[in-house]
């Protein structure tokens, strides 16, 4: 073989550790979301029971306040960037290149890239807790006790850092699949025959675009407050504004919401049809109100605010945006709701998940509506009350979507069938123990009792409640141990899947379980919403290839991730200089110069080199 | 097949409903928004009753049709699933439905908005509240000695049947102020002036207070209470805060307190004496207060001589941050047991009479 002239060789073998760290392969890339989601879905659970063993006692002192409110504050920012996204980013990775007939996204190296930036900033971040600097400042990082004043260690700093980071991969990955799915389509897949997760995957896509640079200039801001003096949200006086953090804030974390929930949305407008065995009732609807909840999901961010004085005008509008968006959120239940009418229905987990996620997704949507009533807000905010609400949407939405994408599509991504009876014990343990868990919240709320607050006193009456609270966690612990249990168990010795476990109706049912590494033989084409079903008698896909004339992929790359491992250490070097100018300055400089070199690296490779596509590897 | 009852989702979730609705009614709170003791609070009530039927209805109701859709439409063999794509008729009147029940709940809302830029009645009294790290002053301007401010901290003293309008301001970083029963919450911004909803409390009693937006690690522990009073009982407490104490008897623990209050002074004020420090609460009829450490411990003596002694054994106050010393072993004061006594007796002894 042709030497490969440059500093690091090509890494073209297809397995091991290499391979992995190398792959463009969106559907390598897709496991390596997954399991680092899941992995940070255990940390995350398990901050989330530490809060809930000190508060099964009323003036506990299992924990200290500043333990629990790291705990608190970094439960949530690990659930919303580090595991509903990603777990996201797993489905659109995996799925959209086989739901539109694609071999790869537009993009490949870009998208292992999006992937590198928010394993580092996420590493980078939960590396705090080794410099006991772990983040508690709250999730949302309200303006001034982010400043240098009021938090004294580098904690906010590896917070804002690594959001910083995680934010670049995450916009980074909105557009590769906006340009994937509009550009990369099989012949005949139009817009209105995509599957529904595709729809849902766009509008996201756009959302994130639009909605991550406010973040960006937000954390910008308050870094340059911490680092260089500036003065955007602290000193009032010389004209800074603590409120310009919320606005700024909430105009990204309110499509946020709908960034998390959407996917999930997408997961189970495919898994009905399937289940039901009839196609989704009023598509052109469904879709319809996803885009509308996208577009009116930046119009709302102010009902996050209604107790910071914003005045019966702002107010008013506001609630009145809030309330409209129940309107395509109810049309979609009702359309999911309608396509059971006339069913076929088998209740396999998928499908569990699926009615599991419309039934407590619809309570979170109306508990929801109750906040968009300000009088009702000027009670509920900042009570155990909104924690029940957005858990219900956030857990009983997106969590139990992913999990009914999880069992659906399992087959396709190993090749292996999940246990049914353990599927099945694991959506009834997590049913009951998420119910356990979030619907005494409303209750407390209504009694009384503020979030984020490491203790309360005996005499509140909170703490019967509270002990129901933190026994149902536990059982959410243990159904996630039979869930773990399941997808080992399957790995090692689960039932061959086949291509079409299902009897599912979409492209990538069309292909072998596990697909080959480029997808599709033959590119199919595409003459209606259901092929696999519409076209039994007339197969969308020719026989497979013999090898040789198998398609040229994209070849592995080493720059994603020496790029993004170079930027991640240059905000490293950042909080070295805060302790120690000279090292940090070194460390800055030396990892800018090799992101340099990363990327005239990764704009001067080709995209397979000569001698890999002579050989046909 | 495995035949799961599939009904059980639903009905699960109402027999919870069910019962945590029986467990709220056992749970009674001093902070619960459903036991208003104010206009206020009574008017939020009201529709948060309102909103809070409309959401069970639907709720119940959306869950009821997906039970009996998940039941009617199992599979069954030999019955093959019918093919409908969809129905703009029903489509369309799905996305009318919501859109009629939510102006049910939208237009109180609204109302409800136009209210909270009424003007206040002419006797309206007016506070303002100012959030520190981690505890709350009153200010009552024009109150005071001489036309000028009364100040107190963490106990909010107001007359009943009379309007009270609180503008709130914050010292350091955000914090909320909330009062469930009396009124609902408004932020305290720091720079900005906010004016929490005009509310007019029905009956004398203490009421329990609590910041309720985050502001650092004691954020659980600031807390405050509402001691609403008689008009007449509110003029006494008036009155008494601007004469300021008398001498105590000489010899006394108290007499030796309040010299020993001097250390004190720095920092905390009490009216009518020497000591005006405006940087820690404000400590006047100290003795007529039912709790110390903003609302979180009872006012009692081997409370207040522990508190005293030392705040970090009581609150989570962070490295660095400005609050009291530990008297007990300060690198710059120290007070002996006694010495925290006399100062405690003194405290204590600061009452309307």
């Amino acid at each position: 073989m042709a030497a490969n002239t440059g500093i690091l060789r090509r890494p073209l073998a297809p397995v091991g550790i290499w391979a992995w760290m190398t792959t463009v392969d969106h559907k390598r890339i897709a496991v390596l979301y997954g399991v680092t989601a899941f992995f940070f879905f255990l940390l995350g659970g398990m901050e989330a029971l530490v809060m809930r063993v000190q508060l099964a006692s009323a003036e506990s002192t299992i924990v200290s306040a500043a333990t629990y409110n790291a705990m608190f504050t970094m439960h949530g920012t690990t659930m919303v960037f580090m595991v509903v996204m990603p777990a996201g980013a797993a489905f659109f990775n995996f799925l959209i290149p086989l739901m539109i007939g694609a071999r790869d996204v537009a993009f490949p190296r870009l998208n292992a890239f999006s992937y590198w930036l928010f394993l580092f900033g996420a590493l980078l971040m939960n590396f705090s807790f080794f410099m006991n600097a772990f983040p508690d400042m709250g999730w949302f990082g309200y303006a001034p006790l982010t400043s240098n004043e009021y938090t004294l260690s580098s904690s906010t700093d590896y917070w804002v850092l690594g959001l910083l980071i995680m934010g670049i991969g995450t916009t980074a990955a909105g557009f590769n699949f906006v340009v994937t799915i509009l550009n990369m389509r099989a012949p005949g897949m139009t817009l209105m025959r995509m599957p529904v997760f595709v729809w849902m995957t766009l509008i996201v896509a756009f959302l994130i675009i639009f909605a991550f640079p406010p973040l960006t200039i937000a954390l910008t801001f308050l870094l340059f407050d911490r680092f260089f003096d500036t003065n955007f949200f602290v000193d009032i006086g010389a004209g800074s504004d603590p409120l310009l953090w919320q606005h700024l804030f909430w105009i990204f974390g309110h499509p946020e919401v709908y960034i998390l929930i959407l996917p999930a949305m997408g997961i189970v407008s495919d898994v009905l049809p399937t289940f039901t065995r009839k196609p989704l009732f009023g598509y052109t609807m469904v879709v319809f109100a996803g885009a509308v909840i996208g577009f009116l999901g930046f119009g709302v961010w102010a009902h996050h605010m209604f107790t910071t004085g914003l005045g019966p005008w702002a107010n008013a509008a506001f609630a009145a945006t809030t309330m409209a968006i129940a309107v395509p959120t109810g049309v979609k239940i009702f359309n999911w709701l309608a396509t059971l009418y006339g069913g076929s229905i088998t209740f396999k987990t998928p499908m569990l998940f699926t009615l599991g996620f419309i039934s407590m997704f619809m309570l979170g949507g109306l508990s929801g509506v109750m906040h968009a009533v300000v009088p009702v807000d000027s009670q509920q905010s900042d009570t155990y009350f909104i924690v029940a609400h957005f858990h219900y949407v956030l857990f009983g939405g997106a969590i139990f979507g992913i999990n009914s994408g999880i069992y659906y599509w399992f087959p396709k991504i190993s090749g292996r069938m999940l246990s049914e009876p353990l599927g099945k014990l694991h959506f009834w343990l997590m049913l009951i123990g998420f119910n356990l868990t979030f619907m005494p919240m409303h209750i407390l709320g209504v009694i009384g009792m503020p979030r984020r607050v490491y203790t309360y006193a005996e005499d509140m009456g909170f703490e019967f409640l509270n002990q129901l609270i933190s026994a149902g966690s536990f059982i959410i612990a243990l159904s996630v141990i039979v869930f773990t249990i399941n997808v080992v168990r399957s790995i090692r010795q689960g039932e061959p899947a086949g291509d079409n476990p299902w009897g599912a109706s979409t492209l990538e049912w069309s292909i072998p379980s596990p697909p080959h590494h480029y997808n599709f033989a033959v590119v199919p084409t595409v003459r209606s919403q259901h092929p696999l079903w519409d076209e039994n008698a007339n197969p969308v896909l020719p026989p497979a290839l013999p090898a040789h004339d198998e398609p040229v992929m994209p070849d592995p790359s080493y720059w994603p991730i020496i790029v993004a491992f170079a930027i991640t250490m240059v905000a490293g070097g950042l909080i070295i200089w805060q302790a120690h100018a000279i090292a940090g300055l070194t460390v800055i400089a030396s990892m800018g110069l090799l992101g340099m070199r990363g990327i005239f690296g990764w704009v001067l490779e080709p995209m397979e080199d000569e001698a890999h596509v002579s050989v046909h590897h | 097949m495995v035949r799961f009852p599939k009904s059980l989702t639903p009905l699960l979730m109402v027999a919870l409903m069910a019962l945590l609705l029986a467990v709220l009614s056992a749970c009674a709170s001093p902070q619960s928004t459903f036991d208003p003791k104010s206009d206020a609070a009574d008017s939020v009530l009201t529709i948060y009753i309102l909103v809070t039927v409309v959401a069970s209805v639907v709720g119940f109701a959306v869950l009821a049709a997906m039970v009996w859709l998940i039941i009617k439409f199992r599979a069954k063999p030999g019955v093959p699933a019918r093919q409908i794509h969809g129905n703009n008729r029903l489509e369309a009147s799905w996305t009318i439905a919501p859109i009629l029940v939510l102006l049910i709940i939208g237009i109180p809302t609204m109302f409800w908005i136009a209210g909270t830029a009424e003007e206040p009645a002419a006797d309206v009294l007016e506070v303002e509240a100012v959030g520190h790290q981690w505890w709350f002053e009153f200010t009552y301007p024009g109150m005071g000695p001489d036309g000028g401010d009364l100040i107190t901290a963490n106990e909010l003293v107001i007359p009943v049947g009379r309007d009270i309008r609180v503008t709130l301001h914050s010292d350091d970083v955000l914090h909320s102020f909330w009062v469930p029963q009396l009124v609902g919450k408004t932020d305290m911004i720091p720079g900005r002036t906010n004016v929490l909803e005009t509310f007019n409390v029905y009956e004398p009693g203490l009421y329990y207070g609590q910041c309720a937006e985050f502001c650092g690690s004691a954020h659980a522990l600031m807390r405050f209470r509402v001691n609403a009073k008689t008009s007449a009982n509110f003029s006494a407490w008036a009155s008494a805060h601007n004469s300021g104490p008398t001498a105590p008897e000489p010899g006394t623990a108290a007499a030796r307190g309040a010299l020993g209050f001097a250390t004190c002074s720095g920092c905390h004020a009490i009216s009518g004496t020497a000591a005006q420090g405006r940087i820690g609460p404000d400590l006047s009829l100290f003795g007529e207060r039912s709790t110390l450490a903003a609302g979180v411990l009872d006012n009692t003596d081997a409370n207040l001589k522990a508190w005293i002694a030392d705040v970090r054994s009581f609150k989570p106050i962070p490295e660095g941050a400005r609050f009291m010393p530990a008297f007990n072993n300060d690198t710059v004061t120290t007070l002996d047991d006694g010495q925290i006594a006399d100062i405690a007796a003194y405290l204590n002894s600061l009452t309307a009479k």
